[in-house]
């Protein structure tokens, strides 16, 4: 089950985040719509990332997938080098390199796709139109949804006025 | 140039997807010229294939030039999107949000372009997939070891980020239209938009990617316009064997490329009334660095001439002789006249820089352009060591016609693409404007 809450600044926002984490709940439970990004000071609402470690070991692997499969060609084929070696790291560097970086690019947009959260379908997600008397995404509004039971939607609730939310809606997950 | 002019945040949607929804009489007369100029180079493509190589202008020994001329200059304008882009958000530029969008279209269209070229050089066109590693019936591997391959590399490398790097700031814009659409639109929008929801864990991954994509697309441009000039390098050719080759054709690169951007974005602004959004300050902003890349581009071209007419080797020098003053020397003159008086002139002072000049400076920097890369291909092959060979070149109908037709094709791609998304990031013009910075 969530809650959400209707803001229309960033500040306020920010402290609604910083009450319920003082309530116990998690970046993990909360997630903020907006239509367009929200800026909010450092610590407050934070993303770890690892998406930029993926992009260099995705340039890695492949770049090294690349040498194990031209090391090979050249070896299924020999074709007459004029006494050079069969393998020349300076003959290839510039398809290593290219591969390196197409590595990089791959596994940049697997970790957009992953840490997005977009492979994973939120049901529970505001929508642009909503339903008569629904919240959804309008230019200048910032919705904040809180994971939580049940039983802590009053507590929830209250912080979530107290920060000034102008409303507050109870959202079934539909999945 | 003329002062900005204050847009409200709430017309901008409106202003942007209208292009989208509504279709003119002029877009569909434009669409049919550009299918019919495109289908003319198909059919001569066609024509090629079936009569063979023969219909073209080339002969002995001058085995590359409309279709290898074209493929350079194509590949350089591909620089216009991704890489200015790329430089701009790196930056932190400001006036960039209202630029990137239309320039990454331009990188992904001249290279699906640049990219068809040395195809149709090929003789067999149908046999080009020998360019790809895998174990054929003749248990023969493609020779890693040739720029010819690095080529195939560096632009499918380049397309691919390219790709993406069009696509991920288009997602939240698509995840908009699609609940805005119905029928077929929504359908594409909702399949392109990946089930996007605008939370802060999409927005935060989208910036990093953004910014990551940016940075590693940088490393990716210039390596691919390096290569591209390393197919020339690499030869022991008279005026091709140069060390300065691939920054020389890098810059070049940006240059055309900035061309290239400058005349979309007059066009688009002047056809989808986006003076408003396409502002003074984005043509001035990038008639400057048109001047810049003149400068930089006059110096490259003193140096490598200056150098080869001081070392006087004699196969070096018949080649500069054919391009200075030779048969090739109108077409030298028209480039230095192209690519280094009229940008300097018209937007060196500051008093004729106006969106009109920067418009003719930029259509005839791409003139020059074209014709630099013309000779650097032909007069290197019409002159080899053996002077009993030396050779002459003329393009056919058949090499005009598709060449030709391959701004119709670009023309065509930009028609289309602009009836689909929106030609400017609508979210991230938004936030430009409630931040108060237009």
């Amino acid at each position: 089950m969530f809650l959400t809450g209707e803001f229309s600044q960033a500040e306020a926002t920010g402290r609604a985040i910083e009450a319920l984490k003082a309530k116990g709940f998690g970046p993990q439970a909360l997630d903020m719509f907006s239509t367009e990004p929200v800026e909010l000071p450092p610590g407050v609402l934070d993303r770890p990332s690892r998406m930029s470690l993926m992009a260099v070991a995705g340039a890695v692997v492949v770049c090294l997938l690349a040498v194990v499969f031209v090391y090979y060609t050249q070896r299924s084929y020999r074709l007459n080098t004029g006494g050079m070696p069969l393998f020349s790291l300076w003959a290839t560097g510039v398809i290593f390199y290219e591969m390196a970086v197409l590595g990089a690019i791959g596994a940049t947009f697997v970790m957009f796709l992953w840490e997005s959260g977009m492979l994973r379908k939120d049901h529970a997600a505001p929508r642009w139109k909503g339903a008569e008397g629904e919240l959804a995404l309008e230019p200048g509004r910032i919705l904040l949804r809180v994971r939580c039971e049940p039983e802590h939607f009053a507590a929830v609730g209250e912080c979530l006025y107290a920060a000034g939310a102008s409303r507050v809606e109870k959202v079934q997950n539909k999945s | 140039m003329a002062t900005a002019v204050q847009i409200r945040q709430d017309k901008v949607r409106e202003d942007l997807w209208r292009p989208l929804l509504q279709t003119r009489g002029r877009y569909v007369v434009a669409l049919v010229l550009a299918g019919l100029a495109g289908a003319w180079g198909l059919a001569a493509w066609g024509y090629q294939i079936y009569e063979g190589l023969g219909v073209t202008g080339k002969r002995r020994p001058v085995m590359w030039a409309f279709y290898i001329t074209s493929f350079v200059f194509w590949i350089g304008i591909s620089h216009a999107g991704t890489l200015i882009s790329a430089i701009l958000r790196l930056t932190h530029s400001r006036w960039r949000k209202p630029v990137t969008r239309a320039a990454e279209a331009i990188t992904v269209f001249a290279l699906m372009i640049g990219g068809m070229f040395p195809i149709i050089h090929l003789g067999r066109p149908w046999v080009f997939y020998w360019l790809l590693p895998y174990p054929n019936n003749r248990l023969l591997w493609p020779n890693f070891r040739s720029p010819l391959l690095w080529d195939v590399t560096a632009i499918f490398t380049y397309l691919t980020g390219s790709v993406i790097y069009l696509y991920l700031p288009l997602i939240p814009d698509v995840a908009h239209l699609a609940e805005h659409t119905t029928g077929w639109r929504h359908a594409l929008y909702r399949a392109l938009s990946l089930h996007w929801t605008s939370s802060d864990r999409e927005w935060h991954a989208l910036e990093r990617a953004m910014k990551l994509m940016a940075g590693i697309i940088l490393a990716v441009a210039v390596s691919v316009h390096t290569v591209v000039a390393w197919d020339f390098a690499m030869s022991v050719a008279p005026m091709w064997h140069s060390t300065i080759f691939g920054p020389y054709f890098v810059t070049g690169a940006i240059f055309s490329g900035i061309a290239a951007l400058l005349v979309v974005l007059a066009i688009v602004r002047k056809t989808m009334h986006l003076e408003a959004y396409l502002q003074p300050v984005h043509f001035d902003n990038l008639a400057k660095l048109l001047v810049l890349m003149s400068l930089l581009w006059f110096y490259f071209t003193t140096a490598e001439y200056l150098t080869t007419w001081y070392g006087n080797e004699p196969w070096e020098m018949a080649v500069l002789g054919a391009r200075v003053r030779g048969g090739y020397a109108p077409l030298f003159w028209t480039m230095v006249v192209c690519n280094f008086v009229i940008p300097f002139v018209l937007l060196g002072i500051q008093r004729l820089r106006t969106i009109r000049t920067a418009t003719i400076s930029a259509a005839a920097v791409l003139v020059g352009m074209w014709l630099e890369r013309f000779l650097i291909v032909v007069p290197t092959l019409a002159h080899p060591r053996l002077p009993a060979a030396w050779g002459t070149y003329a393009p056919t109908w058949v090499e005009i016609s598709i060449c030709g037709a391959t701004f119709a094709a670009m023309a065509l791609l930009y028609l289309v693409f602009s009836k689909l998304f929106p030609i400017i990031a609508v979210w991230e013009y938004e936030e430009h404007v409630s931040n108060g910075r237009i």
